[in-house]
Formats: structure tokens, C-alpha cells, sequence
């Protein structure tokens, strides 16, 4: 039998994929041999990220790593992909409520509609903000031009903040050339690995969202296709990209923070910040209101902080 | 099939197709569409359309048009006039003085646009045959009004190096800066090499006549004033762009409008203008884009076949060479591939191919971008394709033959040629503005 | 020539020449967008809509514009042989080539088709915060492609036409 090939395409560049997706993929590699070959490429390299799904759902591409939001699924969990407003506060929360708490099997269903198979979910970084000046009140916000998910832009744009969505590795020109104030679109590990750091000045210590939620996809019948040992071994290049992410993101924003010198950092006061957070509740029940689906997922979220928050330490501090 | 073969196969019917002098989008389309419905697999006839998406997303492909339009309003209402008259009083005196004066003429042109046509069309019209009638030699003139008129692409605004920006991925306000310099510094070579020629060969390019030469200091300093013009325009654009005002695509209306404007102002923005400068306009622009998107197609086919890898493979693993001899080689294979290729499809094709290599051989992306344009420059001129040379077939007057026309060059190549060399053993002529203006 | 082979000449030339001389108008529409970007941004809050209003716009421009830049003779030909040809040679090759050029915009009509049947389909929209709906942009695009096309299999005739000696 001739060796199979997959194109899989992922949401980041070059740089970022090398921590977040590149040594699974050299891995899974190895180990497969002449069975199979998984070839990566790049955000946008072959298809545009707007054209991402399609292209997966067509058979264009085999494979995707992406969040839902930003490639735009035609779901109704869409809006929870990327950074769902204050739906996590750590990284770790993202697996346990794919695994424990019953997203996996509601993500399998909307997507098994679609003809694509949604593989694994995992957590990557916080949402901060990463500005060319400073922001220390909510008043900052105002008018800023940000690089930012769309979810949690449509949330944002009611402090004012003006999302902006461009191609993911035009946006340190874009910020240079003033097409962007700043990026609103990872924690400080990402800024430095990918160059934001060197065009923007100041990170904001309060965030949107403990963690990015995104996946691993793949067309419907290229997935039935492969024999159970790749699939096997697909799931364990998946778990060991997932892991690579929660002790990288982990230690390199502790590290950044208190290490790093490209980036000063400042905070709105806890008081002010609670605006957003309020506000982030109101969001969820409107979102909460648009479907049976939606209304689901958002009780889920609530459910499981209900239970960390009564878990208290080291689960919830407040 | 194997990567290399693909890449092959791929990389010579394009070229084959393009002989047959069908319109290069059309030669290049093919070939994409052809390969993405026979070798893909599954779905790669949706690859083609994929990219005029892409295209749609590329933001900064938006001042094409702007710059292009500022062009022709620029050539087309003749408000270059004033500034070629300028130099004409202030340089008429010298040896080559006229000459030297046109490439002056060519460097406020190009602060102004971004492409090379509206120099070429400034210097063919005005220029040309004010030099002609005065004796120079046509050869030398036809010369300098090519090289000179190439500097649009390397003086900011550029719409080459916002093409590159795009395909490589760094910030088109350092590029810009970066080709400050180099662009300056070639006009003065471009100068130094007239006056010297000049004064060994009095006969190329004579002093004007006593009776030419009797202007009243009031009128001269009146046409210093025609100066201000360019600068005018260039700052209202550049300004508030280097401030952060403006994003660079909305700098590059405010350009075109106030180019707009000033024709108006002047009393040239006739009928006929109008007509000319928004129809070729549409017909320039069209070009570029449909080019741009059937490379863009071609483009991602080559890579999801695999031949971009077999290309990085050949020349970092297999023929193992030194960065600095690959550098070189790809700049020369740039040249060799100018002589047949179109210019913009050889940026869109090729310059994605050979960019990453670049960045991995561990070379500055936006050093490179500068020799990245020079080279371009120089396979804009060299026979038998080159850009500049069909514009100077078309706008020439009679009197120039196509041999003049070849035949001219070659010193200018010459002096492009040290340029190039000079910029790559002393990056610093690139990197050292950028670095000052953008240091944090 | 066949007469109804004039009249699709005649049709398809007029039509896509009266549409590009609309489009060539477009770069004031974008000038104006862009210069409304920069106002907006300075005096009041940033429009969210610009930018792809902008895209959407030049789109429009280039794609419908195509035509006309086909009938005004503007796109490049690599004329390293050809420019040395009689028209009537010029005429034969092309008459060949142009199957070539058809064939392309046949698949990026196909393409566009289907990506707007997903988009109309599913109710796709931009994932942006203005998320406006893609399908009027991509249906722009089927036309577009469409009429290229058809300008596409006009200078076919022409070609034959030359090749014969007639004048269409
Ligand atoms: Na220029
Ligand atoms: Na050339």
C-alpha cells in the first residue's frame, strides 16, 4: 500500500508553529514511517484562513489546526472556540471540560453534521492586550485599533476597543504601519516568540480569558480512512502537542512577566476590571439565548465554575 | 511523481506557455489549474479561486491603484513640466548638465509614485527631446532616462517593495526607508558617471548656448520654486504616515488626492487628462492584479505539491553551498530569469520561493528587500523583456531605434551592478535609516 | 463569420465595455472610502467597516474591470517571439493558446460557484466584529469571472476572424 499523505494546515506562522505544532508533527513523522506523512503548512500558506473550513469540509485540505471562531465554522459552538470571554481562567480548564465535562461529545455532533471530524481540543495562552501605549483604565480602551478573535472583539468593542481582523502574519507590519494600535490575541509568551513585542510597548496584566480554546480537524472521510494504529497515533501526537503547550505557555508568561524587557507591563485596577467581568456575564446569557446548543454550553461553563469556585484553593482564589 | 519532478514539470510549462506570448496572467493561470485538477487529489480545483480570496485579504495591495493613478495624473498633466524646466536653467550650464538634471528630475518623480512608468513617461515626453535638440547623444540619453526613471520602484513610495513586503512579510515602512539611501546613493553614481563621461566626451552632452544660458536670477529662483511641488505631495503623504496617523494605505489616497488636486490647482486636469489617467488607471492595475492572482494560485499549488521543499532541498542539502555563494546565485538566476520573464509574475513566483531561503540562510529580510529591488531595477531593463524597456519602445520619439534603445543601457547596468555589489558588502547603506527612524 | 457569432462579439464587447467604463470609476469609490478611514480615525471613533468595504471595492474593481483591460489590450504578453510576429501569426497561436487562458477562468468560475453556494448555504460571514455576510462579494466575483470568460471566447472569434482575413 503507497504511503498516505495529509496536508494540514495550521492557524499559526512559522515561528509560533514551531512551539505549538511543529515537533508533534516531526514526531508523528518519525514513528509513522512509510505509512504516513503529515505535511504542515503555515496560516494561509495554501488557503486562506477565511476559506480554511470549506477547503477542510471539500477535501482540499486534510487537516486543520485552528480555533473555531477564527476560520469561522458554520456551527453553533463556534463562538465558544478561541477566547470565549472569561470562560477560563486556567489552561487547564479548557481539557477538563472537553474530557469531564461533556463539550467533546457536543462538539462531535456539530461537526460530524458538517462531514468534518472534530479531533481534540486543547488550551493554549491567555487573551492580554499588547499596545503600542499604555493602558491603565478602561478609558484607555477607547478608540484602539486592536488585532483580536471575534468573539472577543464583538465583546470588547462595547469599551470601545475597535476590532480589527487582518491576515494572522501581517500584524506586526500592521502595527508598524498603523493599520493597528495593538493586538489583543495571546499572553506574553507569543508576543515575544512571534516579533509583537518588538512593535509594541506595554502588555496588560488583566485578561479576557485563562486560556485559548482551539482543536484539531480533519475531513469526515480521510479520517475513516486511516487504519486504527494512525488514528491511534494521531491521538497521541495531538495529546503530546496539547502538553508541550500547557508547560510552555505556563512557565514563559511567569517567566516573561517578571524576566522580560521589551514590554512594561500595567493593569486596571481590580474595581474597574470587574465592569468587564460583569459585562462578560451579561454576554453569556445573550449568547445563551440564540440556541438550545448555546444555552448548553454556556450552562456547562457555569456548572464548572460553580464547582471550582466551591472546590476553592488552588481551583479559585476569588 | 516526486517533488523535484513536480517542480520541474510545473516551473517549465510555465515557462513554455509564456513563450507562446499568450497574456502572462493567462499562461500562468493555466499551468496552476492545470496541475491543481491533474495532481492535487481532492478539491485542488478550488485552489484558484482560494487566492483571489487571498488577494482580497493582502490590505496594503490597495495603494496599487493609488500609486498608479498618482502616476498618470503626474505625467499625464504634465505639472512635471515646471521642475524639468528648473533644472533645465539651474544645470544647463555644465557639461551633461541637462542629463544630470533629468536624473535629478527622476528622483522627485519617484518620491511622488510608486512605479517606474510615470518617470518613464516624464522623462520620454519632456525630457527626451529637449535633450536631443540640444545635441546630446541619444544613447546616453535614452539611458538615463531608463535608469533614472527605475529609481520610482527604490525611492519610497514603491509599489514593488510593498509586493515584497506582503510575499516576505516585514514592515513596508522600514523597506521604504531602507531604499532611501541605496536610491541616493545610486542617483549619485548615476551623476557621477554623466559628468565624468561628460567631461571626457564633451560631444555627448554640450553646455548649453550663451543666448540659453542668459536667465535672470528672478526667473531662476522663481523656478526653484516648481521644486516645492513634489515636496508638497510627498509630505502630505509621507507625513502623516511616518507620524502614525494615517495607516499606510490611507496615506496613499491622501497621495493620489492630492496629486488630484494639484492638477487641478494648476489648471492641467483637462477632459482628456481625466479620461486617460482613470482609464489606464484600470488598465494598469487590472493587469498587475490578475497577474498577482493567477501567481498566487500558482503559487500555493507549487507549494502543496511539494516543490517549494524540493527547491530548499536542492540547494541547502543537496548542493550544500555557502550562504553568500546561494545569495549570489539566486540574485543572478534573478537576472537570467528577467531576460524572459515578466516582471511582476517573477516577483510573485519567485520571490516567495527564494525569500524564506533567504531568512533561513539567516540574511536580513529587509536588506534583502533593497536587493531584492535593485535587481529588479536592472531586470527591468535588460533585453529582450523588460518593463521600462516596451515603455521606452512605446514613448520614444522616432528618431530612437530599438538598438539605441539596448544599446543604452549597459553602462547604467554597470553602475546598477556596483550599486547592487556595494549594498551587499556594506548593508549598512540599507539598514542604517530604518534602524534610526524605527529604533524603540 | 456566422451571424450569430457577430452578434455574440458585438454583445459581449459592448456589454463588458460599458461596464468597465463604470468600474474605472471605482478608484474614487476607493479613494473615498480610505480617505473617510483616516477622518473617522482622527476626528471621531474608527469606522469598523472600512477596511472591507475597501477590500470588497477593489475586488470589484479589478475583477469586473478585467474585461475592459482585455479589450483596451493592456495585459502583458511575454514578447520575446511574439512581438516579432505578423498579426496573422500573432492571431493563429493565440486562436490555439486561448483554450489555455479559458480553461483557467473555467476553474476559477467553478471555484468561485462553489465557495458561494457554501457561502450562501451556511450563511457565511466575514470574522470580523462588522461580520458582514460574503456572498454579495463573492457573487460579484462569479460574474466577474463570468464575463471574463465570455470576453475570453470574443477575442477567440476575433482571432479566427484575423486569421481569415475579416474584420469583426
Ligand atoms: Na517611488
Ligand atoms: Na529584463
Amino acid at each position: 500500500q503507497s504511503k498516505i499523505r495529509w496536508r494540514m494546515q495550521t492557524y499559526a506562522g512559522p515561528a509560533l508553529a514551531e512551539h505549538v505544532i511543529k515537533p508533534a508533527i516531526d514526531s508523528f513523522n518519525k514513528v509513522a514511517g512509510d505509512d504516513m506523512e503529515i505535511e504542515l503548512f503555515f496560516a494561509d500558506q495554501l488557503v486562506p484562513t477565511g476559506e480554511l473550513f470549506r477547503a477542510m469540509q471539500k477535501g482540499t485540505i486534510d487537516a486543520v489546526q485552528s480555533d473555531d471562531d477564527s476560520m469561522a465554522s458554520p456551527t453553533e459552538v463556534t463562538v465558544f472556540g478561541g477566547y470565549f470571554p472569561f470562560a477560563s481562567r486556567y489552561s487547564l480548564d479548557i481539557p477538563v471540560l472537553f474530557n469531564q465535562y461533556g463539550l467533546n461529545e457536543i462538539w462531535d455532533a456539530e461537526y460530524s453534521k458538517l462531514g468534518v471530524k472534530h479531533l481534540s481540543a486543547g488550551a493554549w495562552d491567555p487573551c492580554h492586550f499588547a499596545t503600542k501605549d499604555p493602558i491603565n483604565s478602561l478609558a484607555d480602551l477607547k478608540g484602539k485599533r486592536v488585532f483580536t478573535f471575534p468573539t472577543a472583539g464583538r465583546f470588547m468593542s462595547q469599551f470601545g476597543v475597535v476590532p480589527v481582523t487582518l491576515p494572522w502574519e501581517d500584524i506586526e507590519v500592521a502595527v508598524q504601519t498603523g493599520e493597528l494600535d495593538g493586538i489583543a490575541w495571546s499572553g506574553i509568551t507569543e508576543d515575544y516568540t512571534v516579533g509583537w513585542a518588538d512593535v509594541t510597548n506595554y502588555f496588560l496584566t488583566n485578561n479576557v480569558s485563562g486560556a485559548w480554546a482551539g482543536s484539531f480537524f480533519a475531513n469526515m472521510d480521510r479520517y475513516n480512512e486511516l487504519p486504527d494504529h494512525l488514528k491511534e497515533l494521531l491521538k497521541l501526537t495531538m495529546d503530546s502537542s496539547h502538553y508541550y503547550r500547557q508547560w510552555w505557555y505556563w512557565g514563559g508568561e511567569a517567566a516573561l512577566r517578571v524576566n522580560g524587557t521589551k514590554m512594561k507591563l500595567t493593569t486596571i485596577p481590580d474595581e474597574e476590571w470587574a465592569q468587564v467581568e460583569a459585562a462578560a456575564w451579561k454576554f453569556w446569557d445573550e449568547i445563551a439565548q440564540e440556541s438550545e446548543t448555546k444555552a448548553k454550553v454556556v450552562n456547562i461553563f457555569k456548572q464548572y465554575n460553580t464547582e471550582m469556585q466551591k472546590a476553592g484553593r488552588p481551583y479559585r482564589y476569588s | 511523481m516526486s517533488y523535484e519532478l513536480i517542480a520541474l514539470l510545473m516551473f517549465s510549462s510555465m515557462m513554455l506557455m509564456l513563450m507562446t506570448g499568450q497574456r502572462v496572467f493567462g499562461a500562468i493561470g493555466a499551468v496552476a489549474a492545470l496541475s491543481a485538477v491533474l495532481l492535487w487529489g481532492t478539491g485542488g480545483s478550488d485552489i484558484p479561486f482560494s487566492s483571489a480570496m487571498k488577494l482580497m485579504k493582502w490590505y496594503p495591495l490597495l495603494t496599487l491603484p493609488m500609486f498608479i493613478f498618482m502616476g498618470y495624473i503626474l505625467s499625464e498633466s504634465k505639472i512635471a513640466d515646471d521642475l524639468y524646466k528648473m533644472f533645465h536653467v539651474w544645470m544647463g550650464p555644465i557639461n551633461g548638465g541637462l542629463a544630470i538634471g533629468t536624473i535629478g528630475l527622476m528622483v522627485l518623480v519617484s518620491a511622488m509614485n510608486g512605479l517606474s512608468v510615470a518617470g518613464m513617461a516624464i522623462g520620454a515626453t519632456i525630457a527626451l527631446p529637449e535633450l536631443l535638440r540640444r545635441g546630446y547623444d541619444k544613447r546616453m540619453v535614452t539611458g538615463v532616462v531608463q535608469a533614472g526613471s527605475s529609481l520610482g520602484i527604490l525611492v519610497p513610495p514603491s509599489v514593488v517593495l510593498v509586493l515584497y513586503a506582503m510575499i516576505a512579510r516585514q514592515p513596508v515602512g522600514q523597506l521604504w526607508l531602507a531604499g532611501v539611501i541605496p536610491g541616493l546613493v545610486m542617483a549619485a553614481m548615476f551623476i557621477l558617471y554623466i559628468a565624468i563621461r561628460c567631461r571626457l566626451q564633451p560631444e555627448l552632452g554640450p553646455a548649453l548656448d550663451k543666448s540659453e544660458r542668459r536667465v535672470p536670477l528672478s526667473e531662476k529662483l522663481r523656478l526653484l520654486r516648481a521644486g516645492l511641488l513634489p515636496l508638497a505631495i510627498f509630505a502630505a503623504m509621507m507625513v502623516p504616515f511616518v507620524n502614525g496617523w494615517t495607516s499606510l494605505v490611507e496615506s496613499s489616497a491622501i497621495g493620489a488626492m492630492a496629486a488630484f488636486t494639484a492638477a487641478i490647482l494648476k489648471g492641467r486636469m483637462t477632459k482628456e487628462v481625466f479620461e486617460v489617467s482613470v482609464r489606464q488607471t484600470l488598465a494598469i492595475s487590472c493587469m498587475f492584479m490578475w497577474i498577482i492572482l493567477a501567481a498566487l494560485g500558482f503559487g500555493a499549488v507549487f507549494d502543496g505539491l511539494g516543490a517549494v521543499r524540493a527547491i530548499e532541498n536542492l540547494f541547502t542539502d543537496q548542493l550544500g553551498l555557502n550562504p553568500w555563494v546561494i545569495l549570489i546565485v539566486m540574485q543572478l538566476s534573478f537576472l537570467v530569469m528577467g531576460t524572459f520573464l515578466d516582471d511582476t509574475a517573477m516577483l510573485v513566483i519567485v520571490a516567495p520561493l527564494y525569500v524564506p531561503l533567504v531568512h533561513a540562510l539567516g540574511f536580513d529580510l529587509i536588506w534583502y528587500g533593497v536587493l531584492y529591488t535593485i535587481t529588479t531595477q536592472i531586470a527591468y531593463m535588460t533585453p529582450p523583456f523588460g518593463y521600462n524597456l516596451f515603455l521606452m519602445r512605446a514613448m520614444a520619439p522616432p528618431e530612437i531605434s530599438l538598438r539605441d534603445i539596448y544599446g543604452s543601457i549597459a553602462p547604467f547596468v554597470g553602475v546598477m551592478l556596483l550599486a547592487l555589489t556595494l549594498v551587499m558588502v556594506f548593508p549598512e547603506i540599507a539598514l542604517w535609516l530604518p534602524q534610526y527612524v524605527y529604533a524603540k | 463569420m456566422p451571424r450569430v457569432i457577430r452578434s455574440y462579439v458585438r454583445i459581449v464587447d459592448a456589454v463588458n465595455h460599458r461596464i468597465g467604463r463604470i468600474m474605472m470609476y471605482g478608484i474614487f469609490v476607493m479613494v473615498a472610502i480610505l480617505l473617510w478611514s483616516s477622518f473617522s480615525k482622527t476626528f471621531t471613533l474608527p469606522s469598523l467597516w472600512t477596511l472591507e468595504i475597501a477590500q470588497f471595492a477593489m475586488v470589484t474593481y479589478y475583477i469586473l474591470g478585467g474585461p475592459y483591460s482585455i479589450q483596451l489590450g493592456s495585459n502583458v504578453r511575454m514578447d520575446l517571439f511574439y512581438g516579432n510576429w505578423t498579426v496573422r501569426r500573432k492571431a493563429q497561436v493565440d486562436a490555439i493558446t486561448i483554450f489555455l487562458l479559458i480553461f483557467y477562468l473555467g476553474v476559477l468560475l467553478y471555484g468561485a460557484i462553489d465557495s458561494t453556494t457554501y457561502s450562501l448555504q451556511y450563511g457565511e460571514r466575514s470574522s470580523t466584529a462588522w461580520r458582514p455576510y460574503m456572498w454579495p462579494i463573492k457573487i460579484i466575483m462569479c460574474v466577474g469571472f463570468f464575463l471574463m470568460l465570455l470576453q475570453a471566447i470574443s477575442e477567440f472569434f476575433k482571432d479566427i476572424a484575423k486569421i481569415k482575413g475579416l474584420e469583426l
